[in-house]
């Protein structure tokens, strides 16, 4: 496997202060949220649907306005990034989704490439006319995803597991600083999870990017988050390691105690 | 010990559910349907529809029946020109409009133009581009530059746009938008993104309703001829006028071959686009 050329960035900080954000319904989404995630750090953030967890990885990189407080990513600042200052920011921060988001009647190579579109001329993208460099990176962050055989391929032919690599690569092809991840696993099988789980793992420790990731089961938070955030009711409720949550902070997470439906694996039994 | 096996009714299940009434929609219904014959009854007063005249002229009505069933295949060569000016002005008028009706189209789509003031007055100006019936832009335009092509070729490509920007506006407003959203968190911006992301996810049926238009154009343009906007339809106009129905049913013979060799070519295309 072969590191991405030209420079790979160090990932950022992300900083909350005194966060919240309401929607234009009345619904809150988050409450005086206050967090400091260190750049290269591995944050899993958990808790009930409802609970703040896409609103929160959504207001890193602008896709939910914050109502009120600040964030800052790296050195820019979100409450003031408007227009061409926002596309900047989010140029650093890729971002994964629950369902994948490819245009599927296109191919794996232009759905990667999709990363350089900060990058790329509006007259390029207008012909579709990529640059060799940006071409050779798509390809390169397919590589590392082990997925570069189906450059040519039409996204719409791609398992769902496939689909989110083709989504890690074109990440990748930003040479982001954070990576983001509103629960990527949750349209997949557990072992296509994990596969996914061990690749945003190694693009933390090999490429030194922050990762955020939203999970919904909390055998994969706890094995994959170095450090574990639990969110209730748009609020913080626990923010320590993985190893320090304990059945009581799943409670005061959750609300009530865990049932088999909120790991993914179940349990095995050794004889 | 077990009892023997008795007959039970069923029991209702216990709970706390309260089970809705069932909505009463009996009477919107019945005064839909009134509402509904009464405006048909209405229309169909408006009309006069004078049965008796039909049989009164019955006679008349024959003699042009039997020389419309007998078209004189003499006359084909004569309608060439004719001919390949219809096909001419649909090709022309459906390559004009398409180009201009895919920029527009994503102005006008709710899911590609976040400009709620320009989205507003698009939609507007092409709802009103869309009310015209193309006859109308025909007799306009043949009044404004003359009779022949240009008119007829102007009024198909204001037709054309506007089913064009209506169905590919349309399309945009139900295709999914996860891959916009991607290039958007991307730091791309709208335009780049609905080139990316969402031009691909349309492509196929851009191609197909533009295929659908040219078949609507070799039927519009041999009607736009009637009010003097070139092709078959002024052909029609001229051997009517002489009371040519032999030569008559050879231009409406020639029509029918026309679209259905397009609507096969249409079909089979179409079929090939959407798989």
């Amino acid at each position: 496997m072969t590191a991405p050329t030209n420079g790979a960035r160090t990932g950022a900080a992300i900083v909350f202060d005194n966060v919240n954000v309401s929607y234009p319904n009345g619904v809150i989404g988050l409450q005086d949220v206050s967090l400091s995630i260190a750049p290269g750090e591995m944050v899993a953030v958990v808790g009930l649907s409802g609970a703040g967890k896409s609103t929160l990885v959504r207001t890193i990189n602008g896709l939910v306005p914050i109502t009120s407080g600040e964030i800052t990513v790296g050195e820019h600042r979100l409450s003031t990034a408007r227009g061409k200052e926002l596309r900047r920011l989010r140029s650093e921060v890729g971002m994964i989704f629950q369902s994948f988001n490819l245009a599927k009647r296109t191919t794996v190579l232009n759905n990667v490439l999709m990363g350089r579109l900060y990058y790329t001329s509006a007259f390029r993208s207008l012909l579709g006319w990529w640059k060799k460099d940006d071409v050779e990176l798509a390809m390169q962050s397919l590589e590392r995803v082990e997925i570069v055989n189906k450059a040519y391929t039409s996204a719409s032919e791609l398992s769902g597991g496939q689909q989110q690599r083709v989504a890690i690569a074109r990440t990748l092809s930003q040479r982001p600083r954070v990576i983001l991840a509103d629960e990527p696993t949750a349209s997949l099988d557990p072992p296509t999870s994990h596969v996914v789980m061990r690749d945003l793992q190694r693009i933390n420790s090999e490429l030194g990017i922050t990762v955020v990731v939203n999970l919904h089961f909390l055998d994969l938070a706890r094995r994959y988050g170095q450090r574990l955030i639990g969110l209730r009711d748009g609020r913080v409720v626990f923010d320590g390691p993985g190893a320090k949550a304990d059945e009581k902070v799943f409670e005061s997470i959750y609300g009530r105690s865990l049932t088999a439906e909120d790991v993914l694996d179940a349990p095995v039994v050794v004889p | 010990m077990s009892t023997p096996p008795v007959a039970v009714r069923p029991q209702p299940v216990q709970s706390v559910q309260v089970r809705p009434d069932k909505p009463r929609n009996g009477p919107k219904y019945a005064i839909a349907i009134v509402v509904l014959a009464g405006i048909t009854v209405w229309s169909a007063l408006a009309v006069e529809v004078d049965v008796a005249a039909l049989f009164r002229n019955a006679n008349n009505a024959s003699r042009t029946l039997i020389q419309l069933v007998q078209p004189d295949y003499s006359f084909i060569p004569q309608t060439m020109p004719a001919l390949m000016q219809t096909v001419q002005m649909a090709i022309i008028g459906t390559a004009i409009s398409i180009a201009v009706a895919l920029p527009l189209s994503f102005l006008a789509s709710r899911a590609t133009n976040p400009n709620k003031t320009l989205l507003a007055v698009v939609r507007f100006i092409m709802n009103v581009v869309r009310s015209v019936p193309d006859l109308l832009y025909a007799s306009i335009f043949v009044t404004v530059v003359g009779t022949g092509a240009l008119s007829g070729i102007m009024a198909i490509f204001l037709f054309d746009l506007g089913i064009m920007v209506k169905l590919i506006s349309e399309a945009l407003d139900g295709i999914d938008r996860g891959g916009q959203e991607a290039a958007r968190a991307a730091g791309a911006t709208w335009l780049k993104a609905n080139r990316s992301a969402m031009l691909p996810e349309i492509a196929p049926s851009y191609l197909s309703q533009s295929i659908y238009v040219l078949e609507l154009n070799i039927r519009a343009s041999a009607v736009i001829g009637l009010v003097g906007a070139g092709g078959l339809g002024m052909l029609i106009d001229k051997v009517r006028t002489f009371y040519q129905y032999h030569y008559l049913s050879t231009v409406i013979l020639e029509i029918l071959v026309l679209v259905v060799l397009l609507e096969l070519l249409s079909s089979f295309t179409r079929k090939r686009l959407l798989t």
